[in-house]
């Protein structure tokens, strides 16, 4: 369980996080959504117990930050922005060093490496040396050191980077299986289609938390829904737009090749009024079917709002 | 400070070490270099007789050794005045290992995913002067017993008894392992404040500038080794650099600052 309280860090006159505030529940996957420089790292470092925060705390599954860092990043594992992994050493020796770090010792910390070397993949590339590796094979074997200790709280970065399509879907799969043996995960991404597929909740984080949600509400954050009705027969679309614009849940309507396009407030109370009048106007439906925005939609709108509000802040300034 | 997690950080450095032939090259070709001029220059004299005049220019030399024969003298004032280079292999051999070390990691990224376990600062520290400095100390000290036993074995064995004398054995055993603390600190301290391990072994240069100064001062003064008592003000002067360059060193390298500016 992570409970981030208002933390914040400042470097300097920078601040590079505010006011953060959320938690993650057991079995729990939180994905931070972001851009260069947003805060996710600085976030994650400081949750992990490797930099102290300027003001709030944080406890992760009990402990406080600050006072028990030590034992957070014993309970902890990361997966940094890049491998950062010791070339001269192979797959073996570098996952044998951080299981000496994390208290794994003799026939332990070998089960655990065999292990890990088997769950990303790496089976018969344990006793290379990394500098050969691929930039996919290089993040496996960070994958294996940040969970060969078996933490209970994982943060990842960036996760399926440089990975191929088949190593990332294995990686997400692994991430699932985690959230399914009850770890409290976070996983910073630019990869919107990955923090949808993977993610229980996303934040989407400018220096703060501008908002978190599950991916399906965050879609619908603050839209109205927009609703395609398909229609065939002699009469045009656009002979319904004014009967439609006259009903009082319509909030607008176009007409495109063969169909209307209708936004509405509540696509479940309204769709079947909507069709019940286009009925009775004479329209023959085909299908109706609710257009939902994208993640990414969403994501670009606060993010740009964000971008524009920095920016009037900096000018006011 | 957990033994356990310095033993850690020093069996992977020191696999890093085996692994980088050059850098290990790089411990071991200065300390033979150093030992084997001076007893190159003694196996010429063994072979060569001195010639009246040559006596004459180094008889303030050969003085200082009045039990010995006029050749014997002349071999013993070498094997120790040549000594104090011995003092350069602590100074630079570990400086080279640290910068490396330091550098190595700040390019590979690889302080990060380290600090993020419960390993403290102090102990990846520890772990790593360590590891810089026991390959110097050893290769000192083989080198040493090389020296006594090879010269004893060209010349005569009272230059093995030179060798090894009091003073000798009190600097290899005090003053070579500090020499060495103090060359991986301001390695590692350099290390922090550049970006590749060549500015920073060329700073750190300049830092070793004062034990060459003694080693050349020493070559030159005309007295053939140390006194005890240099060594023992030698051991408090190092010491006291080394506690300066701890404190230093701490400070530079606290977990965010490593975090927020070294990665």
């Amino acid at each position: 369980m992570i409970e981030s309280i208002g933390l914040t860090k400042h470097f300097k006159a920078l601040t590079a996080v505010h006011d953060l505030s959320f938690s993650v529940g057991d079995g729990e996957i939180f994905g931070l959504l972001g851009p260069n420089g947003a805060g996710k790292t600085t976030s994650v470092r400081m949750l992990a117990g490797l930099i102290g925060p300027s003001e709030g705390t944080a406890r992760i599954n009990g402990l406080e930050l600050g006072r028990d860092s030590q034992r957070i990043r014993a309970i902890t594992g990361v997966l940094t922005e890049t491998p950062g992994l010791h070339d001269k050493l192979t797959a073996r020796q570098n996952l044998g060093y951080y299981g000496r770090l994390y208290g794994l010792r003799g026939a332990n910390l070998r089960r655990a490496v065999d292990r890990y070397l088997d769950v990303v993949g790496l089976p018969d590339a344990g006793d290379r040396r990394v500098a050969g590796f691929s930039k996919g094979m290089r993040q496996k074997v960070a994958i294996a050191r940040a969970l060969l200790h078996e933490p209970d709280v994982v943060y990842l970065d960036e996760p399926t980077s440089a990975l191929d399509p088949s190593a990332a879907k294995m990686v997400r799969d692994f991430v699932a299986t985690l959230r399914d043996a009850g770890r409290s995960i976070v996983v910073c991404t630019h990869n919107l289609d990955e923090a949808e597929r993977l993610c229980d909740r996303i934040g989407i984080m400018r220096g703060t938390l501008l908002l978190v949600d599950t991916p399906a509400r965050l879609r619908r954050q603050g839209r109205s829904a927009s609703v395609r009705v398909d229609l065939v027969g002699a009469r045009r679309p656009g002979s319904f737009l004014d009967m439609l614009a006259e009903l009082p849940f319509v909030e607008a309507v176009r007409a495109a090749e063969g169909s209307l396009l209708v936004e509405v407030r509540d696509p479940r109370g309204d769709n079947p009024e909507l069709v019940a009048a286009l009925v009775n106007a004479g329209a023959r439906i085909v299908s109706v079917t609710e257009e939902v925005a994208t993640l990414e939609q969403v994501y670009l709108d606060l993010i740009g709002e964000a971008g524009t509000r920095d920016a009037r802040t900096v000018e006011a300034a | 400070m957990r033994p356990g997690m310095i033993a850690a950080v020093l069996g992977k450095e020191v696999r890093d070490l085996f692994a980088n032939r050059l850098l290990l090259g790089a411990v071991v070709f200065p300390a033979l270099v150093f030992a084997a001029i001076p007893t190159g220059i003694v196996a010429f004299i063994e072979v060569n007789e001195l010639d009246p005049d040559q006596l004459g220019q180094i008889q303030q030399y050969i003085s200082q050794f009045p039990d010995l024969s006029p050749k014997l003298a002349a071999q013993g004032f070498i094997v120790l005045n040549f000594m104090a280079y011995f003092l350069l292999i602590p100074a630079m051999v570990p400086m080279a290992i640290a910068t490396q070390s330091v550098i190595g990691e700040k390019t590979a990224r690889s302080l990060e995913p380290q600090l993020a376990t419960p390993l403290e600062v102090s102990e990846l520290l520890i772990g790593k002067a360590l590891s810089a400095a026991a390959p110097a100390i050893l290769a000192t000290w083989a080198v040493y017993l090389l020296y006594g036993v090879m010269n004893g074995a060209i010349a005569d064995p009272v230059l093995t008894r030179l060798i090894f004398n009091d003073v000798w054995t009190v600097a290899m055993l005090t003053l070579v392992p500090l020499i060495c603390l103090l060359s991986v600190l301001l390695g590692i301290i350099v290390s922090s404040r550049v970006t590749d391990a060549r500015t920073a072994q060329q700073i750190g240069g300049f830092v070793v500038l004062p034990v060459i100064g003694i080693a050349v001062a020493g070559f030159f003064s005309g007295q053939a080794s140390f006194s005890m008592q240099q060594v023992l003000i030698g051991d408090l002067v190092v010491a006291l650099l080394v506690g300066i360059s701890l404190a230093v060193g701490n400070w530079i390298f606290d977990r965010e600052a490593i975090l927020t500016r070294l990665t």
